[in-house]
């Protein structure tokens, strides 16, 4: 094992010089990116900014056109398995197989990661009586509400303890409740040793409540990188709120009161 | 809103559900590889191709009929042995056309409603501001136009062929048999589809709904029957027609005149050669007329209640709470490939288009078991029917065996996130398709135990034919799982994937089919040989690779 690797494998997530192309248009433009063991990592962005791909590209569902990806050391293109396995992924929207019941995904899920049955079905337990799914577990996914086929989706994710957690739009479709118990489990999660969250959101609130730092992406590029503080710094703007740093550094905010009063009239 | 504008709406949701057949964005597939603007033509180009495709099959058996109705007509030895009159020969053979056009339209219509739902093409309509006869409208005129070049093949082949046959007011007696055909075909794609959602895809998890829920998949096998029925029962459905034709049994042959699409064949065959031969009482003429009147009607209430009903298909029915505490269950994970395999098996289990291939080879098995047990003369006959259905499930099996990747299609872009190496997916997969073919062979053994003279033989062939159905069977999803990652889309089914899957299958076919021949040619240690040595170069070739 080389220096470099041995290295490698301490750091939950670096992204070098990442580029994805669909077809003819570039979403990720030479992202580079590194979490930090017990780093809660938010990626910001406009839509179609980027940050699904990216998160995509980590998970290898997006083959990169060139740039590295690698998951506590692991390149996820050339050994796939190890690095899939390290995660715990929660996709933007709920894709799930709709067919199933709760408890048969989380079966499939449990056999293909080589759970305990005994430890798997405790997790399973926790996390239904936490999300008050227990009544829907033998329901059949298809008649579930997107809320609640989300909250299958995080307990999907969480069920192997996983180290790296990457989570696209997490809170979509949530209720309050479940909101504040899944930004609960994120922030103990990454205070465990050696594991990192990263996860994409657009509601800057969140970003604000749970990250210890925040990349924004625009248009396929890291436009900033840093702690709140430090992107304050960026916009020389010491009180600002991540909204209104966000804003500015992707200039957002230019002719935003004109397009507002526009809606108006 | 008029027609115009509900046949207008109806194009969006109609490339909505070629697109979604192709690409399956709602189910969270990834854009592949190439120019985005091209994948909606590509998307057209392909569902037309796959229609092509099951048009051409049903113009080819409709010109097989025709061939057939010419040949007998000039009197050939082989047909002659049925002692058939004229017209009972040709109502028989326009019966098997009409029967199997119904099987074939109603079996595409499954493969196509799994598609059709999971769209959601039509519930995007409903929020919009479109009144609600417009809705109906559109909807109906979707769920026509998915049918449109298979339909119209029945419509146009059928009288055209048989009026080249039979002469042409023969071909213009059988439209009422072909538009039936279509409608009932439609319709009950639609009643089946209907019962599907409420019944099977809303079903509960659990062991005992599972037995009841493949129970009420048995319904899916009707078509089936139909089709192989027809094959595997023909020559009794002839002999006891001859007999029922020529006055022996006259009950027997007014209760034929009854029936379902036996009555609307007769129609053709009296126009082309009258009723010689056949013995019509005025009593089986009276049945004929009134039978046919009401099969028409029929077609044409079925036609106007299906078309104001397509809308609530896609609909779910609500679901209340159960009441009490919830009860406590349990996770028992297996190995991956095991793993995969229940979870196809639950799926399929709630998808009758998928549930379809599992049991047609099992029920073919218990068909020819039956007919076995029933009809064969000598313990030596017996045994060759045995071997011939375990021939047909082998073949069946491996025939029907890339479907069973297209279930991929669903929650594809979620399960390649999942550390599942592609080993244990095909393995998973092709496990499958092996069990179905030895439980096959265990029906046929069941049922014809007394009557087949050495069951060791059959035993040692159902063996030996085994390494090849697993060797075909990986050839197969290999070749299928390298082609969809490659072109970064999951294997579609019938509606929009049915030229790849024929494709795929064709070399499957033959790893199966060589071993069997080698049986016929050069005997049992040949074929055991040539099955173990097919094994043995396609599963390294397979499975040798681990991928991601």
């Amino acid at each position: 094992m080389s220096v470099e690797s041995a290295a490698d494998e301490s750091v939950p997530l670096s992204i070098e010089g990442l580029t994805i192309d669909y077809g003819e248009r570039r979403a990720v433009d030479s992202l580079s990116l590194a979490l930090r063991p017990g780093e809660i990592y938010g990626l910001l962005g406009s839509n179609g900014a980027g940050k699904s791909s990216t998160i995509k590209s980590i998970v290898g569902l997006v083959r990169p056109r060139s740039g590295r990806v690698r998951v506590f050391g692991r390149d996820v293109t050339v050994d796939g398995l190890s690095a899939k396995a390290k995660i715990g992924y929660v996709p933007e929207t709920s894709l799930l197989y709709e067919s199933l019941t709760p408890r048969e995904f989380l079966e499939f899920i449990a056999g293909v990661r080589r759970l305990d049955p005994a430890a798997a079905t405790e997790r399973m337990r926790a996390y239904a009586i936490a999300f008050r799914l227990e009544s829907e577990l033998e329901e059949p996914i298809a008649s579930l509400s997107s809320g609640t086929r989300q909250k299958v989706l995080i307990i999907a994710a969480f069920l192997h303890t996983p180290r790296l957690l990457v989570l696209d739009e997490p809170m979509n479709a949530l209720d309050p409740r479940s909101v504040r118990i899944v930004k609960d489990l994120v922030v103990r999660y990454a205070g465990a040793e050696g594991r990192a969250v990263l996860f994409s959101t657009h509601t800057m609130e969140v970003a604000e409540e749970l990250c210890h730092r925040v990349g924004i992406l625009d248009r396929g590029v890291l436009l900033a990188e840093g702690t709140l503080n430090e992107l304050r710094g960026r916009v020389a703007h010491g009180d600002a709120s991540l909204e209104e740093v966000f804003l500015r550094l992707t200039q957002e905010d230019e002719g935003l009161p004109a397009a507002i009063a526009l809606l108006e009239g | 809103m008029g027609w115009r504008d509900a046949w207008r709406l109806s194009r969006t949701p109609l490339a909505e559900v070629s697109f979604q057949a192709i690409y399956a964005f709602r189910q969270g597939n990834l854009p592949p590889p190439g120019p985005a603007r091209l994948l909606a033509a590509r998307a057209r180009r392909r569902v037309a191709q796959s229609k092509a495709l099951v048009g051409f099959v049903l113009g080819l058996i409709t010109v097989g009929a025709a061939v057939l109705l010419r040949v007998g007509t000039a009197g050939s030895a082989t047909l002659a042995s049925y002692a058939l009159p004229p017209a009972a020969f040709d109502a028989g053979v326009l019966t098997g056309l009409l029967s199997i056009d119904v099987a074939l339209l109603w079996w595409t219509g499954l493969q196509m409603l799994t598609t059709f739902l999971s769209s959601g093409a039509l519930p995007v309509l409903e929020s919009l501001p479109i009144d609600e006869t417009t809705l109906r409208r559109t909807a109906g005129i979707v769920y026509l136009r998915m049918f449109d070049v298979p339909t119209a093949v029945v419509l146009v082949a059928t009288p055209l062929f048989v009026g080249i046959a039979l002469g042409p007011l023969a071909g213009l007696a059988t439209v009422p048999g072909a538009l039936t055909a279509v409608t009932f075909a439609l319709a009950l794609s639609f009643v089946t589809g209907r019962f599907f959602v409420r019944k099977i895809q809303g079903s509960r998890g659990g062991g005992g709904r599972t037995v009841v829920r493949w129970a009420h998949l048995l319904l899916w096998l009707i078509p089936a029957v139909a089709v192989l029925g027809f094959v595997s029962a023909g020559p009794v459905f002839f002999t006891v027609l001859g007999g029922a034709a020529s006055g022996s049994s006259p009950t027997t042959f007014e209760a034929l005149v009854a029936a379902y699409p036996f009555t609307l064949a007769m129609l053709p065959a009296l126009a082309a050669v009258g009723p010689r031969g056949v013995s019509l009482s005025s009593v089986a003429l009276l049945e004929l007329a009134t039978a046919s009147a009401g099969y028409v009607l029929l077609a044409v209430y079925a036609s106007l209640w299906m078309f104001g009903s397509v809308r609530s298909a896609s609909r779910l029915p609500t679901r209340s709470s159960r009441p009490g505490p919830p009860p406590q269950y349990e996770l028992r994970p297996q190995r991956p490939a095991l793993a995969v395999m229940t979870k196809d098996l639950r799926t399929e289990s709630r998808t009758p288009g998928y549930a379809f291939l599992i049991l047609l080879p099992i029920l073919d098995s218990v068909a020819i078991g039956l007919v076995t047990l029933a009809d064969a003369p000598g313990r030596a006959a017996a045994q060759s029917l045995a071997l011939a259905a375990v021939v047909a499930a082998a073949l069946l099996a491996t025939f029907f065996g890339p479907a069973f990747f297209s279930i991929e299609v669903v929650a594809y872009s979620y399960g390649r996130s999942l550390p599942l190496s592609n080993r244990s997916v095909i393995l998973g997969k092709a496990a499958l398709m092996v069990i179905v073919y030895l439980l096959a062979g265990v029906i046929v053994l069941g049922i014809t135990l007394v009557r087949v003279s050495a069951p060791w033989v059959f035993l040692g062939f159902v063996a030996a034919e085994f390494p090849a159905v697993l060797a075909a069977a990986l050839l197969e999803l290999g070749i299928l799982f390298r082609w969809s990652r490659a072109r970064g889309v999951p294997v579609s089914n019938l509606y929009a994937g049915a030229w790849t899957a024929l494709v795929v299958a064709i070399p499957g076919l033959v790893v199966a089919a060589a071993p069997l021949l080698a049986y016929g040619t050069f005997g049992f240690v040949v074929m055991a040989a040539l099955s173990v040595g097919e094994l043995a170069v396609c599963a390294p070739l397979t499975l040798g690779r681990e991928g991601s």
